[in-house]
């Protein structure tokens, strides 16, 4: 009952905070604009917007998915490519020394001036823009996972070795589980980022139908409430995977707001052998 | 050759200039609980680490039960004052960890450490993950974790360095009680006198630059040790002989 009651508080908390966050952009927004009397081309009112999405969601449905598509392809190539450089750079210490500032050189080119020789080496697919997606969440994931390596505690890899554990066992028990906090910190910078990437991939390799482009397109319009809606439609989709990095988080790492390990069917009976 | 379960012949490790373990003979008999007491620096834990095989010594060997181990892990049970738990696993998860590093948990692994955590007055926390422990009970799981290795020789560096004096001698009766169920050889460091005659048969002392031992007192306190014990004349003799060693100057 007072744990119930407990958890009641922790969801109007977790997600009843946001939402009233939002609500609260959305009546200054609409404060503003009619306030000021901001004329509708140059600012929609909120509700405007979301008709605009809304009235248009067969059009937007489609590409959409197109870019949810670039930033899922994009994170998990960059998210995964992330994690083996940080773990290389980490393990072999020459190769730290040499690969870094090419990491950060490679951090440091405009990602628009990466995109034409994207789209002259492969075309105007999906794949430059999972590219520049891959290229912008790798970094924070490699820097998260080297330092993350690099901190683990000593004694506790030492401990593990006098047990006579050998080097994988000793990495993927006690190191990688150790680097738990930094490399989901890197998976959330990198979620954060993946959207714009996909975006700006969007815009500068794309040829015909791409939500960029049609946010493009209804600018040059004067369509400016399809613009402020396609706005909220991609901040929609990078809150979204933000928010499921973040869950794939809280379920991996149960300890760190848990007292006691949840209580899993399939493990139950490995809990009753007992006597 | 010998019925030491350990033996260390002229066992020598230095770090560039320092020595810090000058060429050092000992041996354990199996079954005995021996404290090593010294002044911070005199070379305790590097002899553990040489024990253990974290540190191959420049000099001697290292025979368990008449097998030489020298530089080799995998042969000792150790455990340090962190408790080096770790976070993301529970309380039987960690008991059980050794067995996850070199093979895989059984159920009958799982089965022995709980009912070893019930023995010992941690039943309740199984499940529990170590952020829920105090630091007598983080100590507590980390010493079934190291009985857990199911290894004959145990090396204890400092265990309870951390606790408060209180939770100090509630440890150190457990750890008798638990020695006594258990049948292991233990080898001890600690900087409290009183803690090393408390627990052990035999007190090595050991002085610094360069690191060697300048004394081996057995003890002549019966068993069971009780907290009486703390103020006998055998024991505040035994302590006194210990001190002057430590503090008198005379090495
Ligand atoms: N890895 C190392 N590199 C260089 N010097 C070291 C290293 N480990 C220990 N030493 C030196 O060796 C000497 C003995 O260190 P050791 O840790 O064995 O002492 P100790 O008796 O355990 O001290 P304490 O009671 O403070 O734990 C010290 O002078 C220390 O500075
Ligand atoms: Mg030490």
């Amino acid at each position: 009952m007072k744990t119930a009651r407990r958890r009641l508080g922790l969801v109007a908390r977790n997600v009843g905070v946001p939402i009233l966050s939002l609500v609260l952009v959305l009546v200054i927004w609409q404060l503003i604009v009619v306030g000021f009397h901001v004329a509708s081309y140059v600012a929609p009112r909120p509700r405007a917007a979301i008709d605009s999405v809304t009235q248009n969601w067969s059009v937007l449905w489609p590409l959409v998915l197109g870019t949810i598509r670039e930033t899922v392809y994009g994170f998990v190539v960059g998210a995964t490519l992330g994690f083996v450089l940080g773990v290389i750079m980490a393990k072999v210490s020459f190769l730290q020394g040499l690969v870094y500032p090419v990491l950060v050189l490679s951090q440091a080119i405009p990602i628009i001036a990466l995109a034409a020789p994207l789209v002259l080496i492969l075309g105007f697919s999906t794949a430059p823009k999972v590219v520049i997606v891959a290229w912008i969440v790798f970094f924070p994931v490699t820097v998260n996972v080297l330092d993350g390596l690099s901190h683990v505690d000593r004694d506790l890899v030492n401990l593990a070795k006098v047990y006579g554990a050998s080097r994988w066992r000793t990495f993927w028990q006690i190191e990688i589980p150790a680097t738990s906090t930094p490399l989901f910190s890197g998976l959330k910078i990198g979620a954060t980022y993946a959207v714009t990437g996909a975006i700006i991939g969007e815009l500068a390799a794309s040829d015909g139908s791409s939500l960029a482009l049609y946010q493009e397109h209804a600018n040059s319009n004067l369509n400016t409430a399809a613009v402020y809606g396609t706005t909220m439609v991609m901040t929609a989709i990078g809150i979204s995977w933000f928010l499921l990095v973040v869950g794939v988080e809280v379920f991996a790492t149960p300890w760190r707001r848990r007292t006691v390990a949840r209580r899993w069917p399939w493990r139950r009976g490995r809990d009753l052998t007992d006597h | 050759m010998t019925d030491a379960l350990l033996a260390l012949r002229e066992v020598a490790k230095s770090f560039g200039d320092t020595v810090a373990l000058s060429p050092t003979t000992l041996e354990i008999a199996e079954g005995s609980f021996v404290a090593i007491v010294g002044p911070s620096g005199c070379g305790k834990s590097t002899l553990f680490n040489v024990i253990a095989g974290l540190l191959a010594p420049d000099a001697g060997d290292v025979l368990l039960a008449e097998r030489d181990v020298t530089g080799t892990t995998g042969h000792v049970g150790y455990m340090l004052q962190k408790d080096l738990l770790v976070p993301w696993r529970t309380v039987e998860d960690n008991i059980t960890m050794a067995k996850r590093l070199t093979g895989r948990v059984t159920n009958e692994d799982r089965a022995e450490a709980r009912r070893m955590a019930r023995a010992y007055g941690l039943g309740e926390f199984l499940r529990h993950y170590p952020s829920a422990l105090s630091g007598g009970m983080r100590q507590r799981v980390a010493f079934m974790r190291t009985l857990m290795t199911h290894q004959r020789l145990l090396l204890l560096d400092e265990p309870f360095g951390a606790l408060d004096a209180q939770t100090r001698l509630e440890m150190q009766q457990w750890l008798l009680q638990v020695w006594r169920d258990a049948e292991r050889t233990v080898l001890f460091i600690t900087h409290d006198v009183d803690e090393s005659i408390f627990l052990a048969d035999r007190v090595i002392v050991m002085s610094p630059r360069p690191g060697r031992v300048v004394a081996d007192f057995p003890n002549p306190l019966a068993r069971p040790r009780t907290v009486d014990m703390l103020t006998e004349p055998d024991f505040i003799a035994l302590k006194g002989r210990i001190m002057h060693l430590l503090h008198g100057g005379a090495a």
